[in-house]
């Protein structure tokens, strides 16, 4: 792990620059070791009124297959947090998360967190694709289209899509129905962000299709 | 033998901003348009890709956008007497090529000049009398006014998606803006962009002194925008690979991302890249051009008629063609006689380089190309100089564009240049050392000109230009006063050290200052003393127009690129509204 890239993890979070390096590099290299008060709310729910995280997302962070929940294992801990924290404000909107999010404190919200980020990502084959969807998926991600004026996936969520942490989310081995419907809530502003806001707009139904099967299968385990 | 072509209505050398915007107000008029560009063509989507856009190697230390200097140099010498040599490699300097031109590479830094500017001689003999300045210096009026080019800068705005906070709407003074600015009609189309640390650090010393502190005018997106011409740019991440690069996220305005595609569209336009002009040619009377001779990427040579030139290619470039076709006379600084070449100015830059505590963490590789936090109080003449014994100024401007690692490793003087302890002094002041930028005018003097050289040619065989240039001594006194100033708010910051690194002369074109050539091709009320009239076009030639920094009489405290906007767009309105209907001297 090189210094710029320690550097720029500290970027976005000035005051506290050194604090959460340290934080995060503790995530980050004891996966075997994953935060107990996170493991346990995982597993077991609040007192405060959130249920078990696992009973869909899995206690391995894989959630269930459908591609309704998202697989959460190794996902960077500052995005799950922040997502967690949109949930709970309404920033994004969804009907099953606020409530539980709602019912986490904000150290809660921090160990779970840490415990989804401390898991090994997916290692599982990912559900079958037509190669010529994969193909178009992967030409948008990589290269993008000049005549949607859609910019390459990857300038953001980083090369196989393993994201830019801590604030660009990774991709790679996302389940494709998960990706597709993110991108179907960013176009109809129930989910919030400036730079998915235009490109979630020019993407055509089959482009979504595509890009969605293309990071389903690419893998993280190449680049870690 | 020149193959010659269909002739077309009109003919545009060069497809930058100036180049592109022009031709596609004249395109969508109906006229035939044929746009020639030397270099190759490039888009966002793929031509500036992640992760190879961000090669600094390539695009920073061996200048991959940059004109190809083994084919198309340019010689240098400080004073007339002297022989010019020609340089071997871009380091003051760096004139781009491609399509997009230097709108590609640029940082962003999108400013307007001040009222004051465009009556520069008026405005100083009126302040501090005829004799104030020193008697080789050349200022002059504009020939065209502020408040004329206001509209046309608030267009240019418009198309780019400036973001900033207005100071000045309409006379009124407003909050979070700069107060100093000339009055804008409405308020910027987007929010500035996010404050530095070293900016808010710049922010909170330079108010205690008493200044006006503000966030730069950008060109870099600070929310998705859609222009007028309904295309839409995103929202910029604060990369750090801004100026020498171009954008993969559709982020920093430049022609391929606010204008290009509306103009490919148009079938009355024809794009031609790798296509050389080498002169545009004069019927016998000398008075009306009749096309262009250029020559494409296979060295076959063609000429292309057309009723109307527009000459776009840069400042230096443009200079440069008007010379190699016999366009005005040259100027000579012995007889001051001629025009072409004179008033050619510069910017007169220098640093402040600021170290701070270790426990202060910058994080500058954060930054937007015009990321930073600025005062306009020490800017051309909104201070009386009176006492001071000089004119003009610098705005001070603390903050990033990038910290990337080839380029930037401040380390405080006394620092050796290799071995240990330069290692040792570059852990300890990256993330710690606050760089303030003075960009100043420039003043055009007597002996700073262009014209042609005699002895060194270029890859087709023709003269290459030669520029003679030295800061005057006015600009150097100008640059000390500032730069004093500037490390006084340095010291209210609290460094551990501040280096006071004012201009000095004698101008070397080895070190990076600024790519703001101005002059040479300028614009006024006399033909006497001026090579275009107020609406950039030629005395001697009218179907032949110039739209550049060659325009400018001399130079201001600000980036140009935001006033060469508002010409661009004044100039497309006179041919339009004026020219297209009655061709012929427009003064």
């Amino acid at each position: 792990m090189t210094r710029n890239y320690m550097l720029r993890k500290a970027a976005l979070t000035l005051p506290f620059a050194g604090a959460l390096l340290v934080g995060y590099s503790t995530a980050r290299t004891t996966p075997s070791d994953p935060p107990q008060l996170g493991a346990q709310i995982v597993a077991q729910g609040t007192t405060g009124g959130a249920v078990a995280c696992a009973r869909c997302h899995g206690f391995d962070g894989q959630a269930d297959g459908s591609g309704a929940f998202p697989k959460l294992a190794g996902q960077f801990p500052q995005y799950l947090a922040k997502q967690l924290r949109a949930y709970a404000s309404g920033a994004r909107q969804n009907a099953l998360m606020q409530p539980i999010a709602r019912g986490l404190k904000d150290a809660e919200i921090d160990s779970v967190a840490q415990y989804y980020a401390s898991l090994r990502p997916s290692t599982l084959p990912s559900r079958p694709a037509a190669a010529q969807l994969v193909a178009r998926g992967e030409q948008l991600a990589k290269v993008g289209d000049l005549n949607l004026r859609v910019q390459a996936c990857e300038s953001c969520h980083g090369p196989n899509g393993q994201g830019e942490p801590p604030a660009v989310p990774s991709l790679a081995g996302q389940y494709g129905h998960y990706i597709a419907a993110q991108i179907q809530v960013f176009r109809q502003g129930l989910r919030k962000s400036q730079q998915m806001q235009d490109p979630a707009h020019e993407l055509r139904e089959q482009d979504i299709a595509a890009v969605a099967a293309y990071f389903e299968q690419a893998s993280r385990s190449t680049t870690k | 033998m020149a193959q010659t072509l269909k002739e077309v209505d009109v003919v545009v050398i060069g497809i930058g901003f100036a180049g592109s915007i022009l031709a596609k107000e004249l395109a969508a008029t109906g006229l035939k348009v044929v746009g020639l560009e030397r270099g190759h063509s490039r888009h966002s989507v793929p031509d500036f890709q992640a992760p190879a856009i961000h090669d600094e190697l390539k695009y920073s230390v061996r200048k991959g956008m940059m004109q190809d200097v083994t084919r198309e140099a340019m010689t240098f010498r400080n004073q007339h007497r002297e022989v010019a040599l020609p340089m071997r490699q871009w380091e003051a300097f760096l004139p781009g090529t491609g399509l997009g031109g230097c709108g590609v590479h640029w940082n962003g830094q999108i400013w307007r000049y001040q009222v004051a500017d465009f009556i520069y001689k008026s405005h100083i003999e009126q302040r501090y009398g005829k004799k104030f300045v020193d008697p080789d210096l050349r200022i002059q009026d504009w020939g065209v006014t502020y408040q004329e080019l206001e509209p046309y800068y608030d267009r240019f705005e418009y198309l780019l998606g400036a973001s900033g906070k207005a100071g000045n709407l309409n006379g009124k003074i407003e909050q979070g803006g700069n107060p100093l600015e000339a009055p804008r009609s409405r308020e910027y189309p987007n929010p500035p962009l996010k404050e530095q640390y070293a900016g808010a650090l710049f922010r909170k010393a330079a108010s205690d002194l008493g200044y006006h502190p503000f966030l730069q005018p950008a060109a870099n997106m600070t929310r998705p925008y859609t222009n007028p011409e309904g295309l839409t740019l995103n929202p910029c991440v604060y990369c750090g690979f801004c100026e020498r690069y171009g954008c993969e996220h559709f982020a920093k305005a430049s022609p391929q991302t606010v204008i290009l595609p509306v103009l490919m569209k148009n079938p009355n336009f024809e794009l031609r890249t790798e296509s050389q002009v080498l002169r545009i040619n004069l019927d016998s009377s000398e008075k009306k051009a009749t096309g262009v001779n250029y020559m494409d990427a296979q060295g076959r040579e063609f000429e292309q008629p057309a009723g109307l030139v527009l000459l776009t290619a840069f400042a230096l470039n443009d200079v440069r063609m008007l010379l190699l076709s016999g366009i005005g006379e040259p100027y000579d600084p012995v007889t001051e006689k001629g025009v072409v070449g004179r008033n050619y100015a510069y910017q007169t830059q220098s640093y402040v380089p600021t170290f701070l505590k270790e426990d202060i963490h910058l994080n500058s590789f954060m930054a937007a190309g015009a990321s930073g936090t600025v005062i306009d109080d020490f800017s051309v003449d909104n201070f009386d100089h009176s006492a001071l014994g000089f004119i003009g100024g610098c705005y001070v401007l603390c903050g990033s564009t990038n910290a990337r690692p080839i380029e930037f490793h401040p380390t405080p003087p006394g620092t050796p240049r290799w071995g240990r302890e330069w290692k040792e002094a570059v852990r300890r002041h990256y993330n710690h050392t606050a760089v303030f930028n003075l960009s100043g005018t420039s003043t055009a003097s007597r002996w700073n000109y262009l014209d042609l050289d005699p002895t060194y040619r270029d890859a087709w065989g023709l003269p290459l230009l030669r520029m003679t240039f030295d800061f005057p001594e006015n600009d150097l006194r100008m640059s000390r006063y500032v730069t004093n100033k500037a490390s006084e708010i340095a010291r209210r910051m609290g460094a551990t050290a501040v280096v006071d690194q004012p201009r000095t002369g004698p101008f070397t074109t080895t070190a990076y200052q600024s790519t703001h050539n101005t002059g040479g091709a300028i614009m006024g009320s006399d033909p006497a003393t001026s090579v275009v009239n107020r609406y950039c076009q030629t005395w001697n030639v009218p179907n032949v127009f110039v739209v550049g920094a060659c325009n400018y009489p001399q130079n201001s405290s600000y980036n140009p690129t935001g006033t060469l906007g508002a010409l661009i767009y004044w100039t497309a309105d006179a041919l339009k509204s004026r020219y297209l209907k009655r061709p012929g001297p427009l003064v």
